[in-house]
């Protein structure tokens, strides 16, 4: 079932064209990872889905609803977590999560309850009466959080939550969005981290200056880029004949031995490294086998011609 | 009626509030007699607090902006205009419950009729909502709490002289006077002379007309910058 579709979505900013003919749908209780670069459209595909901002053309469905005539309706079952932690710096975590409930309805013991079990969720119950201006980053960046999902949303979206928190709250946070996803919530997870999308997104979109180049599962878009893999293998005796059969094998493009390591370039999925094993074993043995294939990294180079953190300001320390 | 609530939450967490609520106005209902017009100079300078405290309140929104919380609100289910009107709702009960008690402490330390402290309770009022769209719409300009606030004083003390509230305007030339009545305080400055002197309640209804336009203009202007 289909949580968010946007058909031909078109965002310009003066000349410049933040949204160029996106297309995109999110589907009930997955991860989605939207990954691109900064500048990409992320954040205004997002402010876009969420209402904030108007497309100039094009049409954006939530919950099956059109976006522009049930807006209002929509925004009671979306949690949106901002780039930015936008918090109120003079209010306590409690507070804050009050207040984020009441605009959407809660009162009473339900607030209460809801507010008591968020800040479990996000692991900031001793520090509930604090001042968020005491806290950590990373503890910001939890608060942050807890904000969009103390109404209980049913579409999570997380605009690159995690940048500039240290590795456990970065892992804190990860497993908490795996954790709310596995009950029910759907996740769209923008980031410009790599190794964040490959460990929570069930699906991923690539978005670069304003499209959707690619979308699909980590494997089905690493299968597009992915025609050759190489195995390395450390053999006890690299004879002259071991490398002669290997070569012979249907599918293996290039063998070179070094010392006692062999390189290996075969079709993927060809089946040859069973076959390669199979014969080193029978030419004295294996000490150790592995391969390398194409990442998802790779496969963002090969789409757009340039590394994703390219001109980045941060890194992925963990 | 949540955005209401915090605004009271919010404002009187502040130290700054006590000394602006509490010791401000009540150190200024105790100055004496003034000249001309002849009427309390506390009564006389209160239009330019209620315009400090107004430019306070309302530099929670300014904040709200800064730190993106309004990005958040615009997600959920309330509109632009509900956020806006709830804080202005709150800010208006914050100053005219002010105005009482100012009405009030003066009618204790000065001994006037009841028509007199009910007239002064409602041009204060007017213009708390003139003070209020005022400080919304200069907000409104800018992108940064300090560059908005770093000049506002200097304004509010300007429109106050060229408004005739701190002397008479007639001291001014003559091309002044007439450039001041484009300013708010102006019309206060009207209406409490005309106050002081025991004009007819008929005289008020320009000055008060005057405030309560002003109001509007300057809260559509400072209602106009969106979320984002």
């Amino acid at each position: 079932m289909l949580i968010a579709h946007i058909s031909n979505g078109v965002k310009r900013y003066g000349t410049h064209l933040s949204l160029d003919n996106v297309d995109l749908d999110i589907y009930q209780g997955e991860i989605l990872g939207l990954l691109g670069p900064n500048g990409a459209g992320k954040t205004t595909l997002i402010h876009s889905l969420v209402g904030l901002l108007k497309i100039d053309s094009g049409v954006i469905e939530v919950f099956g609803k059109d976006q522009k005539k049930n807006l209002l309706e929509i925004k009671k079952q979306i949690g949106l977590v901002t780039q930015e932690v936008s918090i109120f710096w003079d209010l306590t975590a409690r507070e804050n999560l009050e207040f984020f409930g009441g605009i959407y309805g809660l009162r009473g013991e339900v607030l209460k309850q809801r507010v008591d079990e968020v800040l479990e969720i996000v692991g900031l119950s001793e520090y509930a009466r604090k001042l968020p201006t005491k806290f950590s980053g990373g503890m910001q960046r939890r608060l942050n959080i807890a904000c969009a999902l103390v109404h209980k949303p049913k579409f999570l979206i997380l605009d690159e939550p995690t940048v500039g928190i240290d590795p456990q709250s970065r892992s804190y946070i990860l497993e908490t969005i795996k954790k709310l996803n596995s009950e029910g919530t759907t996740v769209l997870y923008t980031t410009h981290y790599i190794e964040e999308v490959q460990s929570i997104a069930s699906r991923v979109a690539i978005m670069d200056q304003g499209h959707i180049i690619a979308r699909g599962t980590i494997d089905e878009l690493v299968r597009k880029i992915q025609y050759e893999e190489k195995i390395n293998l450390e053999v006890i005796d690299p004879t002259k004949d071991l490398i002669s059969k290997i070569e012979k094998i249907h599918g293996v493009k290039q063998v070179v031995g070094k010392e006692n390591i062999i390189q290996i370039i075969s079709s993927v999925e060809s089946g040859n490294l069973d076959r390669i094993l199979n014969i080193a074993r029978e030419s004295g043995g294996v000490k150790s086998v592995n391969t390398e294939k194409p990442s998802l990294e790779d496969v963002f180079l090969t789409l757009t011609g340039r590394k994703l953190r390219d001109g980045g300001e941060d890194s992925y320390d963990s | 009626m949540t955005v209401f609530n915090f605004v009271f939450k919010r404002y009187f967490k502040r130290p700054s509030s006590i000394f602006f609520l509490l010791i401000l106005p009540i150190a200024l209902v105790f100055l004496p007699m003034g000249e001309w017009p002849p009427i309390p100079l506390g009564f006389q300078y209160y239009g330019i607090l209620l315009l400090f405290i107004s430019v306070k309140l309302t530099s929670i929104i300014m904040i709200d902006r800064e730190n993106k919380v309004l990005l958040r609100i615009g997600v959920a289910p309330i509109t632009h205009f509900q956020y806006l009107l709830e804080n202005l709702l709150a800010y208006g009960i914050i100053l005219i419950g002010l105005n009482m008690i100012v009405v009030i402490m003066g009618s204790i330390v000065y001994r006037e009729s009841f028509n007199y402290y009910l007239l002064l309770f409602i041009i204060y009022s007017f213009f708390s909502m003139t003070a209020l769209g005022f400080s919304l719409a200069w907000y409104s300009l800018f992108q940064n709490k300090d560059t908005a606030t770093s000049i506002l004083s200097g304004v509010i003390m300007l429109m106050a002289m060229v408004g005739g509230v701190l002397w008479p305007i007639q001291i001014m030339p003559v091309i002044l006077q007439r450039l001041a009545m484009l300013l708010p305080t102006y019309w206060l400055g009207q209406s409490i002379t005309f106050l002081a002197f025991r004009a007819p309640i008929s005289e008020q209804i320009i000055p008060l007309t005057m405030m309560l336009i002003f109001s509007i203009l300057f809260l559509i202007v400072g209602s106009r910058r969106k979320i984002i």
